[in-house]
């Protein structure tokens, strides 16, 4: 296991280190450091709008940060060229929240897709690590539908078998279980967890569904505010003596997040007569 | 007062931000065509969304242009006596002005339009960041066949527009308000040049091809994903590439005919 008792990593694929990036003025990230354990499924969770996202833009180098540096597997990603770049999205496998099928092709044709730019291989052998891939996600009936055929979870499930089709050794996955009913919700926790197990990858993944999350999880990142609050097993972090991670596993409405957004004392507010607000 | 200086300057330093931004989209996509040697097939299928499928309006609307300068071009030639020079008045219209600045109108609003809402919708669902996710670079999978392909559509699609105005000139002079068959034919064909008129005509398609394709691309590429974005995206695809066609008709005119 690469997680120490202490919820340190002792073997990373992914290390993150001083991570700052501002979108206009907001601070995104605030020397954020992170490490990825290999061969697990790792979660990062935190507040919406705390930069998850970012973060994985920011792991396959779509992003640039301002300082700080993302290794993958011991590479800079962020001083590649573009062809070695290309060369290391390649190992990476990236599903998106709307699962970024491309809406001409059909879903064969979607899962064929980085085969047929990046390989020569002959049309039976695709037809067959296409089917394959398909057949893991149970869609291999859906071969022929459009994506615009297919229900959100299904396109999702679609996205897994495009992102698994090169082999990666890491998929990131961006928020999976948003939007879901129950059933494909379930679906979908099954695979990420199976596949990681079946092919021996890493798995990433960014989301607020804890329960969902800590189900499966290896390791777990609670970030908020532009750095991390607390790393380490679910176990761990249950046991957490921190306030602001029992708020936030337990989903209470108030605590050390205040319910009430920084605003003017309440009284004052209400009976001041102070109207400027109106004049604007 | 303040406000509006502030809004003023903020204006122009977006305005010269994204011009910047275009000049170095224009780049990489110019950088991104020799890839597209290999795979000649991404562009034949642009050809025929931006250049087979605008055919019909294109045809359509020289057609009837052709008939209108025809009809205007009798009314005052027939006051001189010189009605059997329709033919060239028509002809000289289509090749020099109308074939291409028309045909560079409609294929804004028809292909250009539609080039901005597609890359822009594919920016806006994710499918453009997909790609790059899969080490597939946009520019040469998506952008390059689209320019390259509007590129070669505008000039075919003008000189059409011009040969079908012809004809349409014919039928109305010829057939119906009867100007001479022959005369219409041979003075055309002594006054029309092919290097000044019709090559000329030709380049000022290709200039306004290789225009509206950038902005309609650029556009696409570099609008605000959501769709409002896009549909915003779209509109200015329209207004600048009529301002620029319009704009460098002029100029091309200028130094073409009369320098």
């Amino acid at each position: 296991m690469p997680v120490a008792e202490d919820g340190s990593v002792t073997d990373a694929l992914v290390e993150i280190r001083e991570l700052h990036f501002k979108r206009g003025r907001n601070k995104i990230f605030n020397g954020i450091s992170m490490d990825i354990p290999r061969g697990l499924v790792t979660t990062i969770m935190g507040p919406s709008g705390t930069g998850k996202t970012t973060l994985l833009k920011m792991i396959g180098a779509q992003l640039k940060p301002e300082k700080g540096t993302v290794n993958f597997d011991g590479q800079n990603v962020h001083r590649l060229g573009r062809r070695h770049l290309f060369d290391v999205r390649k190992r990476m496998g990236m599903l998106f929240q709307s699962g970024a099928l491309l809406t001409d092709l059909s879903v064969f044709d979607n899962v064929a897709f980085p085969l047929r730019e990046h390989t020569d291989m002959p049309e039976s052998l695709i037809r067959h690590l296409v089917l394959l891939r398909l057949h893991a996600v149970g869609l291999r009936g859906a071969r022929d539908l459009k994506p615009a055929q297919l229900s959100g979870g299904m396109a999702r499930r679609v996205a897994l078998a495009r992102a698994l089709i090169l082999d990666p050794e890491i998929i990131m996955y961006d928020e999976p279980f948003t939007g879901q009913d129950p059933i494909s919700m379930g679906v979908l926790v099954e695979l990420i967890a199976t596949i990681n197990e079946a092919l021996n990858l890493t798995s990433l993944i960014v989301s607020h569904d804890i329960g969902e999350a800590m189900s499966i999880s290896d390791y777990v990142v609670i970030i908020s505010d532009g750095a991390v609050v607390q790393a380490g097993t679910p176990e761990q972090l249950q046991q957490s003596s921190s306030e602001w991670v029992q708020q936030f596993l337990n989903g209470k409405a108030d605590g050390p997040v205040p319910f009430q957004y920084p605003a003017p004392d309440y009284h004052n507010d209400l009976f001041s007569g102070d109207d400027s607000q109106e004049k604007r | 007062m303040l406000d509006w200086f502030q809004h003023f300057g903020r204006f122009w330093i977006d305005l010269s931000a994204s011009f910047g931004r275009a000049h170095l989209f224009l780049g990489r996509l110019l950088l991104s065509l020799p890839s597209l040697l290999v795979r000649f097939g991404l562009v034949v299928r642009q050809l025929y969304a931006s250049g087979v499928l605008t055919l019909s309006i294109v045809l359509v609307s020289g057609l009837f242009v052709g008939m209108v300068l025809a009809l205007q071009g009798y009314n005052t030639l027939v006051g001189f006596g010189a009605e059997e020079s329709l033919g060239v008045v028509v002809a000289l219209t289509l090749v020099r002005e109308l074939g291409p600045v028309v045909t560079g109108l409609l294929f804004a609003g028809r292909a250009g339009s539609a080039m901005t809402a597609e890359i822009g919708l594919m920016k806006a669902t994710e499918q453009l960041a997909g790609l790059e996710m899969m080490a597939v670079d946009p520019f040469k999978r998506i952008f390059a066949p689209r320019f390259l392909a509007g590129f070669i559509a505008l000039p075919c699609l003008a000189a059409m527009f011009s040969a079908v105005g012809v004809i349409g000139g014919y039928l109305v002079g010829v057939e119906v308000l009867g100007v001479d068959d022959g005369a219409f034919w041979s003075q055309m064909k002594a006054a029309v040049e092919f290097g000044d008129d019709v090559v000329n005509g030709l380049i000022k398609a290709v200039v306004f091809g290789f225009v509206v394709c950038w902005i309609a691309i650029f556009q696409g590429s570099d609008c605000i994903p959501t769709s409002e974005g896009v549909s915003r995206a779209t509109t200015r695809t329209v207004v600048y590439s009529s301002l620029a066609i319009l704009g460098l008709d002029f100029v091309l005119t200028a130094i073409m005919f009369n320098v």
